[in-house]
C-alpha cells in the first residue's frame, strides 16, 4: 500500500463512517438491499480477476455462487456450532477447489471454448442440486439457518449488513492488492498475449488455474453470504442468465478493474429496482449496455471516469503552465 | 425400438446441425462466434408466423418472405453492431452477440409475447412405415431440407465468385483485401447467409418445439454440435448435429429420463477433454 498520506486515510475513514452509520438511516428494504449489493460486488470481483485481468470468459458464475450458498447452508444445518464466519471461508475455498479442477481441463481450451466449457459447468451444477434432492432438498428449495458466532446471531438484515460489509471491505483490499502486485500484473500479460507471457517465463497453467480458483473463491464466499441473506435457496436462481447477468455487470462497471467491479454492482442491483415489475425491459436494457459498452466504451464505466479524469488534470496542467508562463 | 429412436434423433439432430452449419458459416470467413444464433431462428419463425398468420399469406409463400427477409436483416445486424467493432478482440464480438441474443429475446417477447403458439410445418403430417419403425414426413422433411441446403451451400462455397471470395477472406483477410476482395462485403454476405441459415432452423424446428421466444436456447445444442464435429467445419457441423440429436434421443432409454436436460452440456464437456477439436476439426495454428 503506497502512497497512504494523511489526506487519504482521512477520506477513507470518512468512508468507513459514512458506510458504518448508513442502516441507521436507511429503511430495513434499502439495507438489505445494500448488503445485496455487497454480495454482488463480491461476485463481479472474483469475475473481473478473472475476465478483465486474464481475458477468460466465463459463463457460469451463477454455477460458483450456488456452489458456495448451498455449501454454506447444507454445512450451517449439519454443524450448528460453528461460527459463521469459518462456514462462510469453508465455502469460499470449497467452491475455489472446484474452481481450480475446473481450470485444468480448461487450460487445454481457447478463447469461446473457456466460455463453453463454463456454461456448461453452470448448468450442470443447478441440475446437480436439483437432483441431489436428498443433500439439496431439489426443487423445494432449502432453508437456511441463521449465521452465528459464538452465541451472537446475525438474525436481522440489520446485523447481516456488517457482517456482509465487513467480509467485501476485506476482500475489496484484498483484490486490490492482488491486482496491483505480481499475480495481477501476470494476469494482464496473459490476456494481451498468451504467448508472450510465456516468453518472459510467466507460468501459462499456473496462472491460468490460480485466476480460476481465486475468482471461484470470491464468488463462493459471495454465495455463503447471500445464502444468509436471502435465507431460503432454490436451484432456480442460479440459472445461465444470472451468469449472463454478471457479465453485463462487469462490462458496464469498466473490465479489469476494481472500482468498476463495485460500479457494476451498483448498477445491477439499481437496476433490478428501478424496474422490479418490468422484467422484459430490464433484460431489454442489459442487453443494449452489454452491446454499446463493448462497441463504444470497451472499458466501462470506470474506464470513462479514468479517461475523464486524466482529460482533466492534463488540462489543469496546462493552465497552471500557461499561468506560469504568463507571470 | 432402437431404430426409431435413432430416425427420431436424426430429425431433432438436422435441427442441431443448421444451428452449428450458421455458428460455422460466421466463424470460418469472421473468426467470430455468434452467440446469437439461436435467437436469429427464433426470431425468424415469429416472422413467418406473422406473415402467414397476421398477414394472411400462404405456407410456402410467407416462408420464401421469411427467408428473404431474414437475410435482409443479417446484413442490417451486422452492418450495426458487428461492423463497428470488426477490428476489436474476438472476446469483444462474444459480448455483443450475447447482448444481441438478449436484445432479440426481449423485443421478440414484446412484439409477439413470450407466449406458446402452435406451428404448422410445410411438410404434410402423415407417417410411413420401414420395417418395424415408423417416421412422419415432418421429420423426413427435415432432414432432407438440411442435407439440401449442405449441398447448395458446399457448392456455394466451392464454384461460385463470391463463395471463393469469402473462402479467402477466411483464409488471410489482408491477403484477400490485396487481391482485390471487399471484406466488408464479405462480412456481409455471410451474415445474410448464415440468418438464412438459422431462419430455416426456425422453420423448421417451430412445429416440432412450438413457436415460443424461448426457442433461441437451441443456440447451446447448435454449440455442443459444432464442438462435437469439429468447430468451424461445415461437414462436421452436419455430423455433429446429427450425432447429437441420436445421443440427445437414445440418451434417456438407458440413463435417468432427468439426463436430456444435461445431455449437449455433458457432450460439451466430455469432447473439451478429450478431443477439443471434435471430430472433423482441424488444428488451428496462429501466428505470433
Amino acid at each position: 500500500m503506497q502512497g497512504l498520506n494523511k489526506g487519504k486515510v482521512l477520506s477513507w475513514t470518512g468512508v468507513l463512517i459514512i458506510i458504518a452509520l448508513l442502516p441507521f438511516i436507511l429503511s430495513k428494504y434499502t439495507v438489505f438491499l445494500l448488503s445485496l449489493l455487497a454480495v454482488y460486488a463480491l461476485v463481479a470481483l472474483g469475475l473481473n480477476l478473472l475476465m478483465g485481468y486474464t481475458g477468460q470468459i466465463a459463463a457460469g458464475h451463477a454455477g460458483f455462487l450456488a456452489l458456495g450458498a448451498y455449501f454454506t447452508a447444507i454445512v450451517g444445518t449439519q454443524v450448528e456450532w460453528m461460527p459463521c464466519l469459518v462456514i462462510i471461508l469453508m465455502a469460499g475455498i470449497f467452491t475455489g477447489i472446484v474452481g481450480f479442477l475446473l481450470g485444468i481441463p480448461i487450460l487445454r481450451l481457447k478463447g469461446f471454448y473457456i466460455a463453453m466449457a463454463t456454461l456448461a459447468f453452470g448448468v450442470v451444477v443447478s441440475e446437480i442440486i436439483l437432483q441431489w434432492s436428498s443433500l439439496t432438498n431439489g426443487d423445494d428449495g432449502f432453508q437456511v439457518p441463521i449465521a452465528r458466532i459464538a452465541g451472537f446471531s446475525f438474525d436481522s438484515d440489520f446485523k447481516l449488513y456488517y457482517l456482509i460489509i465487513f467480509v467485501t471491505i476485506i476482500l475489496t483490499l484484498f483484490a486490490k492488492n492482488l491486482a496491483n502486485g505480481y499475480i495481477g500484473r501476470a494476469f494482464i500479460a496473459l490476456k494481451e498475449s498468451e504467448t508472450a507471457a510465456q516468453t518472459i517465463g510467466i507460468d501459462l497453467a499456473k496462472y491460468k488455474t490460480i485466476a480460476f480458483a481465486i475468482s471461484a473463491f470470491y464468488t463462493g464466499i459471495a454465495g455463503g453470504l447471500f445464502a444468509y441473506l436471502i435465507t431460503y435457496l432454490s436451484p432456480d436462481a442460479f440459472t445461465i442468465e444470472l451468469s449472463i447477468d454478471f457479465i453485463a455487470m462487469i462490462v458496464i462497471g469498466g473490465m479489469g478493474s476494481i472500482l468498476g467491479s463495485i460500479i457494476g454492482a451498483v448498477i445491477l442491483t439499481g437496476m433490478q429496482q428501478v424496474l422490479a415489475g418490468l422484467q422484459n425491459l430490464q433484460i431489454l436494457i442489459f442487453g443494449f449496455s452489454l452491446i454499446i459498452f463493448t462497441i463504444f466504451m470497451p472499458r466501462g464505466i470506470s474506464g470513462m471516469l479514468n479517461t475523464l479524469l486524466e482529460r482533466l488534470s492534463l488540462a489543469m496542467r496546462s493552465k497552471n503552465k500557461e499561468l506560469a508562463q504568463e507571470s | 425400438m432402437l431404430l426409431q429412436v435413432i430416425l427420431s434423433g436424426l430429425a431433432t439432430g438436422s435441427i442441431y446441425a443448421l444451428v452449428a452449419l450458421g455458428l460455422a458459416l460466421i466463424y470460418n470467413t469472421t473468426e467470430h462466434v455468434n452467440f446469437a444464433q439461436g435467437e436469429m431462428s427464433m426470431v425468424s419463425a415469429f416472422i413467418g408466423f406473422t406473415f402467414f398468420h397476421s398477414a394472411g399469406f400462404s405456407l410456402p409463400v410467407a416462408f420464401l418472405l421469411t427467408l428473404a427477409v431474414s437475410a435482409v436483416l443479417g446484413i442490417i445486424v451486422e452492418r450495426l453492431v458487428i461492423r463497428p467493432a470488426m477490428r476489436a478482440p474476438h472476446f469483444n464480438i462474444f459480448i455483443i452477440t450475447l447482448g444481441l441474443s438478449i436484445v432479440m429475446k426481449s423485443l421478440a417477447g414484446f412484439v409477439w409475447s413470450h407466449d406458446d403458439f402452435p406451428y404448422p410445418s410445410i411438410f404434410p403430417n402423415e407417417t410411413i412405415t420401414v420395417g418395424n419403425a415408423t417416421i412422419d414426413m415432418i421429420s423426413i422433411g427435415n432432414i432432407g431440407t438440411t442435407v439440401i441446403l449442405m449441398l447448395m451451400l458446399f457448392i456455394f462455397f466451392k464454384y461460385t465468385r463470391y463463395g471463393t471470395a469469402m473462402r479467402a477472406v477466411s483464409h488471410s483477410q489482408n491477403a484477400a483485401l490485396l487481391m482485390g476482395i471487399s471484406v466488408k462485403q464479405s462480412f456481409s454476405i455471410t451474415w445474410a447467409i448464415s440468418f438464412l441459415v438459422a431462419a430455416v432452423a426456425g422453420i423448421l424446428m417451430a412445429p416440432v418445439v412450438f413457436l415460443s421466444t424461448h426457442m433461441g436456447m437451441v443456440v447451446i445444442n447448435g454449440f455442443a454440435a459444432a464442438i462435437l464435429g469439429g468447430w468451424g467445419s461445415i461437414p462436421g457441423s452436419i455430423i455433429g448435429g446429427m450425432l447429437l440429436g441420436i445421443i440427445d434421443n437414445v440418451a434417456p432409454l438407458y440413463l435417468p429420463s432427468q439426463i436430456k436436460n444435461v445431455v449437449p452440456f455433458m457432450v460439451i464437456c466430455i469432447v473439451l477433454v478429450i478431443r477439443p477439436k471434435g471430430i472433423m476439426g482441424i488444428e488451428r495454428l496462429t501466428k505470433v
